[in-house]
């Protein structure tokens, strides 16, 4: 016997025990994972009665899609102000993604490329921006708003939300364009192009998978931010979806298959986004923040 | 970090390094209009601020947000915080709830990226799965465990009748002691998914001849485990670890539309606290000196995360 089997063989017999119990962990952890939004969709198919029983129905008897068609209904007045909410959550949500791929993209491709002075300490400062807790900027922030005159407008948590998002968007783009081999702008400048013409047409193109998660990473956190939301407005008519979901709650508190039924229609679309769009999410993570 | 790769310094145009700061920074003009807007922004949204919290925690402040008729005070808002018998049982809470959710949420998630590491049919379904909570909505996510853990008609209490492990529902968020670590089960569900995307990519930067090298000289998993690959997961576990005690040290929401940090105070944590004094009961003053030492405690964190970012990119570039 050679010793390459000698070792190979007794490798498979333990790393199958290792397997298996990497199998039950992922299945417990879907479990984990998946039961609460499974019954989250369950219950928003009961009636009121159906839902307010012990035991529980496991399984919706009598399944109704009355609490959806509630709230897409213009003509009812939780359908009006559940779709206008919806709207002005895109609205919010669509804005904040293209400014901050706007602010962070050329932000991030000087971090990598340039070397002014002052680099690394204004590179950390805005990295630490996420060491500061939402709540605590609150007061001030409010007070800002209103010296700006921005109170009751959606520009105010459009430029609140561009600061969440642009820390870890310009971290990983800057590991993204790090990995961009600099004798590709190098010969775009030696045929002509200038220095922003080479970022532009050659560097930006390249770094599209970075670009896209960082739109999915700014869309998610504007999609679901709520305190700032909370505290900034105080019209009805400009209430984003977490803050309108509140609202329900407080006025029908037992009303919790409609409920149900508002947050998973809430959380539809960013799910569906980072379904179709996570690779890229994953792989900016991979290449930009752990590069190797 | 400033060390550059030889291209990148041919690249630029500078010159030597004995040139004056202000000779430098005038010939790199141009390269600040690229950062300038994001700096713009930060400064607007967190250096005024900061230095305006900083400012009224020295003030004794009235209620309403006019704020005209504040007087100076010193330090008084800091001794009565510290005074308060309140104040050791939220920190106690606030170390409590950072402590385990950050430690769970981490432990579930190196679980998870290990065992999704290898290649099978399905991987990234599973991924994408466990991926979901992360990206849900808290506020929907309070709402759905709020329902699920309802004392009377809560699923998960009636799952543990009709398993037997229980009487009758327990009550799980309006029980003074259980309160804390059903929030913390929320919690960990909600962002032990972003520890295994961290892991994961993590993972991929170890080297499989090391791994094979370490299994022909006899290594058992577990030996090959906590000998190469943990070793090599230092930089992205201490970025990761301090990501996640940062956002539970400021985790917001679960408990707020959970339990509004009760029964009888029991579920408060800093961030819940400092917002019921500031918005509940109007204290402006104490809330910001309460603010003041947040900071202090984040900034010291702060020095960590950068110095491990530092530290991950230093080892990146010398490899």
């Amino acid at each position: 016997m050679t010793a390459i089997s000698e070792v190979s063989r007794p490798r498979r017999k333990r790393a199958d025990g290792w397997r298996w119990a990497g199998r039950i962990i992922l299945f417990l952890m879907i479990i984990y994972t998946a039961a609460p939004m499974v019954w989250m969709f369950l219950t928003s198919l009961k009636s009121g009665f159906a839902a307010m029983q012990f035991p529980p129905q496991w399984w919706p008897k009598e399944p109704t899609l009355e609490h959806y068609a509630k709230l897409l209904d213009p003509s009812e007045s939780i359908g009006a102000d559940f779709i206008r909410y919806f709207g002005n959550s895109v609205f919010v949500s669509v804005t904040t993604t293209l400014a901050a791929v706007a602010v962070a993209v050329p932000a991030a491709y000087a971090f990598s490329r340039f070397n002014f002075p002052g680099r690394t300490f204004l590179f950390f400062s805005v990295l630490l921006r996420n060491m500061f807790p939402a709540v605590i900027f609150l007061v001030p922030l409010f007070i800002l708003m209103r010296l700006l005159g921005l109170v009751n407008t959606h520009a105010s948590l459009i430029l609140t939300y561009l600061t969440f998002g642009l820390p870890l968007a310009i971290w990983l783009l800057r590991g993204f364009y790090d990995n961009i081999p600099i004798q590709l702008e190098q010969a775009a400048r030696i045929d002509g192009a200038t220095r922003f013409q080479a970022f532009l047409l050659v560097v930006m193109p390249l770094s599209a998978p970075g670009i896209i998660a960082t739109a999915i990473y700014s869309f998610i956190g504007a999609w679901n931010e709520y305190i700032y939301a909370y505290t900034f407005l105080s019209r009805h008519d400009q209430m984003t979806l977490p803050v309108g979901l509140q609202r329900f709650f407080a006025e029908n508190t037992t009303d919790w298959p409609g409920l149900m039924a508002a947050s998973f229609m809430m959380s539809v679309p960013v799910v569906v986004m980072f379904l179709v769009l996570q690779r890229y999410f994953v792989r900016a993570l991979t290449e930009g923040a752990v590069k190797h | 970090m400033t060390t550059l790769t030889d291209a990148s310094a041919r690249y630029r145009k500078s010159g030597s390094a004995r040139t004056g700061l202000l000779h430098r920074v005038w010939q790199h003009r141009t390269d600040y209009a690229y950062v300038l807007p994001a700096i713009v922004v930060m400064l607007i949204v967190i250096a005024y601020p900061v230095y305006y919290t900083i400012e009224l925690s020295f003030f004794k402040t009235p209620p309403g947000l006019q704020l005209r008729e504040k007087s100076f005070i010193g330090l008084e808002n800091y001794a009565t915080i510290l005074n308060s018998s309140v104040f050791w049982e939220v920190t106690w809470n606030t170390v409590v709830w950072t402590v385990a959710s950050t430690f769970f949420a981490f432990l579930l998630g190196l679980v998870c990226a290990l065992s999704l590491h290898r290649e099978f049919i399905g991987r990234g379904i599973l991924r994408a799965i466990l991926l979901i909570p992360w990206v849900v909505s808290a506020v929907a996510a309070s709402y759905v465990w709020r329902w699920i853990y309802h004392s009377d008609f809560g699923v998960l209490g009636a799952l543990l009748v009709a398993l037997g492990l229980a009487t009758e529902p327990p009550n799980l968020i309006d029980n003074v002691d259980r309160v804390l670590p059903a929030l913390i089960v929320v919690n960990v569900w909600r962002e032990f998914s972003f520890a295994m995307i961290m892991l994961m990519a993590g993972l991929q930067t170890v080297p499989e001849q090391l791994l094979r090298a370490a299994q022909v000289d006899g290594a058992n998993p577990w030996q090959r485990f906590w000998h190469v690959t943990f070793p090599h997961l230092k930089g992205v576990t201490t970025v990761t670890v301090l990501l996640l005690a940062v956002a539970n040290f400021n985790g917001f929401i679960i408990p707020w539309i959970m339990t509004g940090g009760g029964p009888a105070g029991s579920s408060h944590i800093w961030i819940t606290h400092i917002y019921e004094l500031a918005f509940g009961r109007q204290r402006w003053g104490v809330a910001a000196a309460y603010s003041v030492l947040l900071f202090i405690i984040m900034m010291v964190l702060g020095v960590f995360y950068v110095r491990a970012l530092n530290r991950s990119g230093r080892s990146r570039e010398g490899a």
